[in-house]
């Protein structure tokens, strides 16, 4: 990273944090939102931008990190389990990470023998089938009825609120600081890992396999990386996806997410990392936006007004995301990038 | 990062910076929370999109009819604001959009979410922070049993149980013997229907051979449809939403199966019938029972009810261009007539408590949008305001009814 760099991350992280300070309580929620979002795009860009291994399962790879995150903390002796629980939110997160990682590597292994659109399909039908699973072993899992987290000690703040360093934070401001210091950390990590050896590999692995292969590059050994390291990115988010949403049930991962996942990290820009923070804003805000939501004012009503048209909203949705890839076909990431060399040419 | 990393974050810093309400100052905390001199706001969410989206009539007909309750002056002085959003039918989204409708739209009460899980999602969050979950859209036995447990709940329709008992109740006394293969729905409605409908044929000579469930988010229910068929059951129970419970009419057809059919409730609405029915060449739909405890705008028998006159004249005022004779209307103007008479009765001053005391103790004997007979009631230990129905019969592309009203016994 150029020292330029250095200074502009800074100075994000430095935005990140007084950011609470200027938003009310509950916006400070959404933005807390955007930082989980954004976790599960830096894991899936590494996957599908930097490796070019289209995945539309990443939400049941979120469901197992929200599941793990909440049967740890709540147990599952309740439904018949063998989980006592007990475990306070934040220690359960990292093991979200890598028990969603660990599978992510065991099934980084037959996807060795798919690419392009049969992988695709492939992790299509994880995302399908992960509902059905969780109802299937209800002892283990709730069922239906799913893990409400709420109330129960080992969710930090909830009603309360919590003290961080002689600070009283809300409970959504402590959402939005915890979402956003893993999202930031997980964003350094991201950056460490594909500036180097393995990012290089990873883009020749995209690139051309053959070219790859020829190179020395491990097809096999890179392809599970970075199916691993993309399935703890989704672990971790969807550990936090749980605790922010106080209650998993198995139509909280459903497979509209894996594809509103899919959805951000080419609106954010593939192949790229700081775009990401768009794609997940447009994952968090545009269906709320499209109903009319915050922008309530500046839209016409006869676009958003449900009673008078219904279905209004949904068609706002699509009309953006087409208009969105028409202007800016690589994504935010791309705009930023045909931003930069146009600075940079004229100096 | 590239080189380009410095423009490109300070490009998502300016981005970020100017979103709308991003730099809004922190809301202060009125004493009393979604209520002024001329407004009560109600929040809630609805399936607008989504598997369930037929449902999404529900918000509509609410919406359409405390409009022209607030046209004439609305209740004490204050219009009832009704702000629904959408969540698709996913409980996540649910937890999202009613956590802005409380803590940043400020809504007194969250009012007639719609769905059993979505409503599941919440019930804690609402709970603790004592703010009315006021008639949710769910039959779930669990949103008028728990009341101990979860005071600041309270559903609405016939609990899911008890509809599955009277179903069950009817089989029982009216055929000998007889094989049921039962469709439901792979959660909490569906179980629920399905265990109140095992109860109702208790020590009868009608057996359930087989149940097969769905997901609420597969595309369609084919295999399960010809797995029932194959367990050779001669009555076919449908315990599904109305996108499944069409297809289920469709596949039975297809596959040359003509069972006798039970429907519930919640997929039983006359235009889903017709479409089921597929311009009357689905014969498979002809003859099915259901329970119904609305009345249907299609049925000749209410052309000249006062009830249903007064739905039509509010639909073609405040809901143009919807469909009239979808029932879903009915019911969402059923429970927004319920909410406007329970806030005459809260007088010149709501509080939310008194708003969960007052729904603790309804006792109205003629909602104008529910079957003559039906009596919207609670009590000390009872915490389901509607219990009652009519068993009724599709014949000849509309429902009859027969036999009396039904109460269901304790559930």
């Amino acid at each position: 990273m150029s020292r330029l760099g250095f200074v502009a991350f800074a100075a994000f992280v430095v935005f990140v944090a007084v950011l609470p300070t200027f938003v009310s309580d509950f916006k400070a929620q959404q933005y807390a939102y955007v930082g989980i979002y954004l976790i599960a795009l830096l894991g899936l860009n590494v996957l599908t931008g930097y490796t070019g291994q289209i995945s539309l399962g990443h939400g049941a790879f979120m469901a197992i990190g929200g599941y793990t995150s909440a049967i740890l903390m709540v147990g599952n002796e309740q439904f018949g389990g063998p989980i006592g629980g007990g475990v306070e939110d934040f220690w359960t997160i990292p093991v979200a990470g890598v028990v969603a990682g660990l599978v992510g590597l065991a099934f980084g292994l037959p996807a060795l023998r798919l690419s392009g659109l049969y992988l695709a399909l492939a992790t299509f039908a994880i995302a399908v089938a992960m509902p059905s699973a969780i109802k299937r072993f209800a002892d283990f899992t709730g069922g239906g009825t799913g893990i409400n987290l709420f109330g129960k000690p080992e969710l930090t703040g909830g009603l309360t609120g919590v003290t961080v360093l002689g600070r009283q934070l809300s409970f959504n401001d402590w959402l939005y600081y915890l979402a956003w210091t893993i999202a930031l950390v997980a964003f350094a990590v991201a950056w460490l890992i594909l500036r180097g050896r393995t990012g290089r590999a990873f883009r020749a692995v995209r690139d051309s396999e053959t070219a790859a292969v020829s190179s020395g590059v491990s097809l096999a050994r890179y392809k599970t990386l970075a199916f691993g390291i993309s399935a703890a990115y989704a672990g971790v988010a969807g550990a936090l996806f749980a605790v922010a949403n106080t209650y998993v049930n198995p139509d909280t991962f459903p497979i509209a997410l894996s594809i509103f996942l899919l959805v951000g990290v080419v609106v954010g820009g593939l192949g790229g990392l700081s775009g990401l923070v768009f794609g997940a804003i447009f994952i968090e805000f545009l269906p709320l936006w499209a109903q009319g939501e915050d922008l309530g004012s500046h839209l016409p009503g006869f676009l958003v007004d449900e009673t008078k048209k219904p279905g209004g909203p949904a068609i706002v949705y699509g009309v953006v995301l087409i208009l969105l890839m028409f202007v800016l076909p690589s994504g935010v990431g791309g705009l930023f990038r045909r931003v930069g060399e146009a600075f940079t040419r004229r100096r | 990062m590239r080189k380009t990393s410095f423009s490109a974050v300070v490009l998502a810093v300016i981005a970020l910076a100017a979103l709308p309400g991003a730099l809004a100052s922190p809301a202060t905390r009125a004493a009393d929370p979604g209520i002024t001199s001329t407004t009560i706001l109600l929040g809630g969410t609805a399936p607008l999109t989504g598997p369930a989206a037929a449902y999404a009539s529900v918000a509509r007909g609410a919406k359409a009819y405390f409009d022209s309750v607030n046209a004439k002056g609305g209740v004490a002085g204050r219009k009832i604001q009704y702000k629904y959003l959408d969540d698709g039918y996913d409980p996540a989204q649910t937890v999202q959009d009613t956590r802005q409708l409380v803590e940043q739209d400020k809504a007194f009460a969250i009012f007639n979410t719609l769905g059993t899980e979505v409503n599941l999602s919440i019930r804690d969050y609402l709970n603790a922070h004592k703010i009315p979950q006021l008639f949710a859209a769910s039959g779930a036995t669990t949103f008028g049993r728990d009341v101990a447990q979860y005071p600041w709940t309270i559903g609405f329709q016939p609990s899911y149980q008890a509809e599955g008992w009277v179903l069950g109740q009817y089989l029982a006394k009216t055929k000998k013997r007889g094989k049921v293969g039962v469709l439901f729905q792979n959660d909490d409605y569906g179980k629920d229907l399905l265990g109140g409908f095992k109860r109702g044929l208790q020590s009868s000579g009608v057996k359930v051979v087989a149940a097969q469930p769905y997901e609420v988010t597969a595309s369609d229910v084919s295999s399960q449809v010809a797995k029932l068929k194959a367990s050779h059951a001669g009555i076919f129970a449908i315990f599904a939403t109305p996108k499944f419970a069409i297809q289920a009419y469709v596949f039975a057809n297809r596959l040359g199966w003509r069972p006798a059919v039970i429907d519930n409730a919640v997929s039983a609405a006359s235009n889903i019938m017709l479409l089921a029915s597929e311009g009357g060449k689905n014969k498979a739909v002809e003859g099915t029972v259901a329970l119904n405890f609305l009345k249907d705008p299609t049925d000749e028998r209410w052309k000249k009810d006062p009830g249903v006159r007064t739905y039509r004249a509010i639909m073609s005022k405040y809901a143009k261009g919807a469909n009239v004779n979808d029932v879903y209307h009915v019911y969402g103007m059923a429970v927004a007539y319920e909410t406007v008479s329970l806030f005459k009765r809260l007088g010149a001053n709501p509080t939310r408590a008194g708003l969960m005391a007052k729904a603790r103790s309804l006792n109205d004997p003629s909602n104008p949008f529910l079957l003559p007979g039906i009596a919207v009631k609670t009590g000390p230990g009872d915490g389901f305001p509607i219990q009652q129905g009519q068993l009724q019969r599709w014949t000849k592309g509309r429902w009859a009814p027969f036999g009396g009203i039904w109460t269901s016994k304790k559930l």
